[in-house]
């Protein structure tokens, strides 16, 4: 059940944690630190789940979906991951189009069945 | 001849002015130290929030381990990653709680209120403290409540809130001890829950029972101190219940165990 994952997140000790544990669950693994990698790849590739970090160094996550939206290239799902439980967070996310908010950090076990959720 | 001891106007003026440079300087220290106070605070969340960062990382990195997902590991070995895992996560708590307390602190944090039933929360928390609390071979008991009306509240908080209480108890309570929680209505027209947390722990003394709601401040505060943790439990307690409107008191004598209490209002007016 092999899939592209897109990881949107400026943190190299996170990213890298993830792409070993996506890549040992058998996912193709793409990496974007910024809005801006975010949406060029994006634009060219395609993407199953895109896991999105809220704050990126040159803008909020949330300007990938409206940018990728507007071109039509939107993943199958996207994954909001934040620091912060707050239900206006939360919608916010929702609205912009998000299957999901993920309360950073979550066990790995938890990550891997939302993806294959929204894989499915 | 005698003189009348009329004051004298200039001499007035004077002491005056003296008065009023010195309000000015107890102002002005009073600023400073609000001020540092303030800078202090920020410096914890800032700290606080970069080290969830890398904690995350490291934790995620061992459950990959742990699970087997590079390769089985022999029973040693997955024994010493679980405990990476469990010192990671109890060290994410505890940032955790000082980032809470900092937003608390900061007058951040606002109610989500929802209807809900507190019996359900409670036995839920219990839930989540039974394997702890089966180390040390103590019972956590729920004792009544079931006839109670559902709670206008916010449920996260006041998780929170039992979850510290009950997390104490189980902290400060010798093995085979008790814990219990008890529940019930206060107030002409029962408009408000009290709830209840004991133990048979080894006591607060009176004169450290307004202490222990402060922030940092632990009865045993030596670095020899058997119980470690971030002292803002409590603390974090009494915000949130103040949040609702409500009180937290603690009942206890030394060697005698704990009884920690907070009343709230059951419904309150709906905005």
């Amino acid at each position: 059940m092999a899939g592209r994952i897109l990881i949107v997140e400026d943190s190299t000790l996170v990213t890298d944690a993830f792409e070993i544990l996506f890549r040992a669950a058998g996912y193709d693994v793409a990496i974007a630190a910024t809005v801006a990698e975010a949406v060029a790849h994006g634009r060219t590739e395609s993407v199953d789940v895109m896991l999105l970090d809220l704050s990126l160094p040159d803008g909020d996550g949330i300007e990938v979906l409206e940018e990728l939206g507007a071109t039509g290239r939107l993943p199958r799902a996207t994954l909001a991951m934040t620091g912060h439980d707050d239900p206006k967070i939360r919608q916010r996310c929702l609205d912009a189009g998000c299957a999901d908010v993920l309360l950073k950090p979550l066990p790995i076990g938890d990550i891997l069945r939302h993806i294959e959720r929204h894989l499915a | 001849m005698t003189m009348s001891r009329q004051a004298d106007p200039a001499s007035t003026a004077q002491r005056l002015k003296a008065l009023e440079a010195q309000a000015k300087e107890a102002q002005r220290t009073i600023d400073e130290l609000n001020a540092r106070d303030a800078l202090k605070t920020q410096f914890l969340s800032n700290i606080s929030h970069d080290l969830r960062t890398p904690l995350a990382a490291i934790i995620t990195h061992a459950e990959i381990l742990r699970d087997g997902m590079l390769g089985e590991l022999n029973q040693k070995q997955r024994d010493s990653v679980k405990g990476i895992v469990s010192g990671g996560q109890q060290l994410l708590d505890m940032v955790d709680e000082i980032l809470t307390y900092v937003r608390a602190a900061g007058d951040q944090l606002t109610l989500t209120r929802t209807e809900f039933s507190i019996v359900e929360l409670i036995d839920q928390v219990r839930m989540l403290n039974q394997a702890l609390a089966a180390k040390k071979k103590l019972t956590i008991e729920r004792m009544n409540g079931d006839d109670l009306p559902p709670i206008y509240a916010d449920r996260d908080k006041l998780k929170h809130v039992i979850g510290n209480l009950i997390g104490n108890a189980i902290k400060f309570t010798p093995d085979g001890g008790r814990i219990w929680i008890s529940l019930s209505r206060y107030g002409r027209k029962g408009e408000e829950l009290v709830v209840e947390v004991g133990d048979t722990g080894r006591g607060i003394a009176q004169e450290n029972h307004e202490l222990v709601f402060r922030e940092f401040a632990q009865v045993d505060a030596s670095p020899s101190r058997s119980h470690h943790g971030t002292g803002l439990g409590l603390a974090i307690a009494r915000k949130l219940v103040e949040l609702h409107d409500g009180t937290i008191w603690v009942e206890s004598e030394l060697g005698k165990g704990s009884r920690f209490f907070f009343r709230i209002p059951l419904a309150p007016r709906r905005a």
